[in-house]
């Protein structure tokens, strides 16, 4: 398998699922489904974190077909700056979607009434809507490279193609040309955001697994924002590194791993401890044991998150020259 | 300033030799990342009392977390094995560069204020949590600055040096 295979397999999944989970959103906003409302959420998020290796995905593909005498650059172009739109929007639907799905774990009765919670609805709402539009764009012009004869050349795709491509280029420049200080402190930040989120999901995991017994778990939770926002830190650098030197990353099989592992530990993170599945442990007090479960659940997010760690030391290792 | 012979001999040594140039997953890339979770458990361990103490998930009772100084020390003990190693390796990349010094002040800074965090707050089993966290106060802001210094001071040893081995300029 190759990474346009891996593109090809992921890219429909950001796109239909975010209409699809737009849709039950819509209709549980309407009817005021709080499972359903919660379910939303969830699925925003996992397909934010399936958006990273679509994407990340995509230049390698981009090179595996570049040569092919009947593919063109313009309608790779367009694809790609569509696609990063498309990717910023749903990485910003996704982290709302997380903090939201945090808030509703904590509070079991009424979780959606006070004001910052419909708020906080209102901005998944909004930002899955523009998602959307930029998700169908994106796969239109996509769809466009490889089977132009469906090519439709709707003005707006190319707007918002072109667009794009000068965001990645801006970027770029950004990243790499601006100033020689980009690139530190860049890396500087990605530290910081490890510290906050191995921090924030280490302590609560620790107790989990029976260190700190004396602590009650439950308001622990408070301390996960801290670590959401540390993963939120290091995606956005992360996405920078990546724009910055694509050529560096995609083929290298330690970052590749790095994703998947970090695929694994997000959806571990978010399905067992943002979720209203953390609510079994909301009674485990002082001196009490944790459910055998949450202690598997915990152990394997603190593997993960380390192997996160070292693989992201060895990315250089994997250089391939 | 001429730099020291001595870096040079240590340079050539196995131990020097093997951390720098060996292909073995286990020579360099390992102790790096060794020193990236040591980070890890020392700073976010550390933050984590600092937050609690300024405030953050108020209905946590807070001196049980006086037992996170153990990963404190845990993550402390994998910095100085897994930088002296670094060291070895790097001598003259890291004695010769000013803000090697800066890290080492700022790290040694930064144990203080959490020693002294440990004896004003975590001493006494009877203070009340608000007591406790208005004699923490302004340590555990000092504690928060003084690490983030010594990450950012330790990162950017990787683009400030001036030789990148005893002879070699970077």
């Amino acid at each position: 398998m190759n990474l346009a295979h891996l593109h090809i397999s992921l890219n429909h999944l950001p796109i239909i699922g975010t209409l699809v989970t737009l849709a039950l959103f819509l209709v549980a906003m309407a009817g005021n489904h709080d499972d359903l409302k919660q379910a939303c959420l969830a699925l925003f998020s996992i397909i934010a974190l399936f958006a990273i290796p679509t994407y990340l995905s995509g230049p390698g593909a981009a090179d595996a077909i570049k040569e092919s005498q009947d593919v063109s650059m313009a309608s790779i172009e367009a694809h790609q700056g569509a696609a990063l739109l498309a990717f910023i929007f749903m990485e910003i639907t996704g982290a709302i979607a997380l903090f939201g799905l945090w808030r509703f774990s904590r509070t079991a009765k009424h979780p959606w009434m006070s004001r910052p919670a419909r708020l906080n609805l209102l901005a998944v709402l909004f930002f899955s809507i523009v998602t959307s539009v930029l998700m169908a764009i994106a796969g239109n012009t996509g769809g466009d490279i490889r089977h132009p004869e469906i090519l439709s050349g709707p003005e707006t795709a190319s707007t918002v193609g072109s667009l794009g491509a000068r965001l990645i280029i801006a970027l770029q420049h950004f990243v790499i040309d601006s100033s020689m200080w980009v690139w530190p402190i860049l890396e500087d930040l990605h530290f910081v955001g490890l510290i906050l989120l191995l921090g924030a999901v280490g302590v609560l995991n620790l107790r989990i697994l029976g260190f700190l017994k004396q602590l009650p778990v439950a308001p622990l939770h408070r301390f996960l924002p801290w670590g959401i926002a540390g993963f939120i830190i290091n995606v956005i650098t992360g996405f920078l590194f990546f724009i910055g030197m694509p050529g560096f990353y995609i083929v290298n099989i330690v970052f590749q791993l790095k994703m998947l592992t970090i695929l694994v530990a997000g959806l571990n993170l978010l399905l067992f401890q943002c979720t209203s599945a953390f609510r079994v442990l909301e009674d485990v007090g002082p001196g009490e044991d944790a459910p055998r479960f949450a202690k598997v659940v915990a152990a394997a997010s603190i593997f993960l998150w380390i192997a996160v760690i070292i693989l992201g030391r060895y990315i250089p290792f994997g250089e391939v020259t | 300033m001429a730099v020291p012979l001595i870096f040079k001999t240590i340079e050539e040594s196995g131990l020097s030799t093997w951390i720098r140039d060996s292909p073995s997953i286990f020579a360099f890339w390992f102790i790096i990342s060794l020193h990236a979770i040591g980070m890890g458990l020392l700073v976010g361990a550390s933050a984590i009392i600092d937050l609690r103490i300024l405030g953050v998930a108020k209905d946590l009772p807070l001196f049980p977390l006086k037992g996170l100084y153990r990963i404190i020390w845990i993550g402390f003990a994998i910095q100085v094995v897994s930088g002296m190693l670094l060291l070895i390796a790097y001598p003259t990349k890291a004695l010769t560069n000013p803000d090697f010094y800066l890290k080492l002040t700022l790290v040694a800074l930064a144990v203080v204020v959490m020693q002294k965090l440990k004896t004003k707050v975590f001493e006494d089993a009877s203070l009340s949590d608000s007591t406790m966290m208005m004699k923490g106060r302004a340590l555990a802001m000092w504690s928060l600055l003084l690490w983030f210094g010594v990450v950012t001071s330790g990162r950017m040893l990787a683009y400030t040096y001036v030789y990148i081995k005893y002879g070699y300029a970077g």
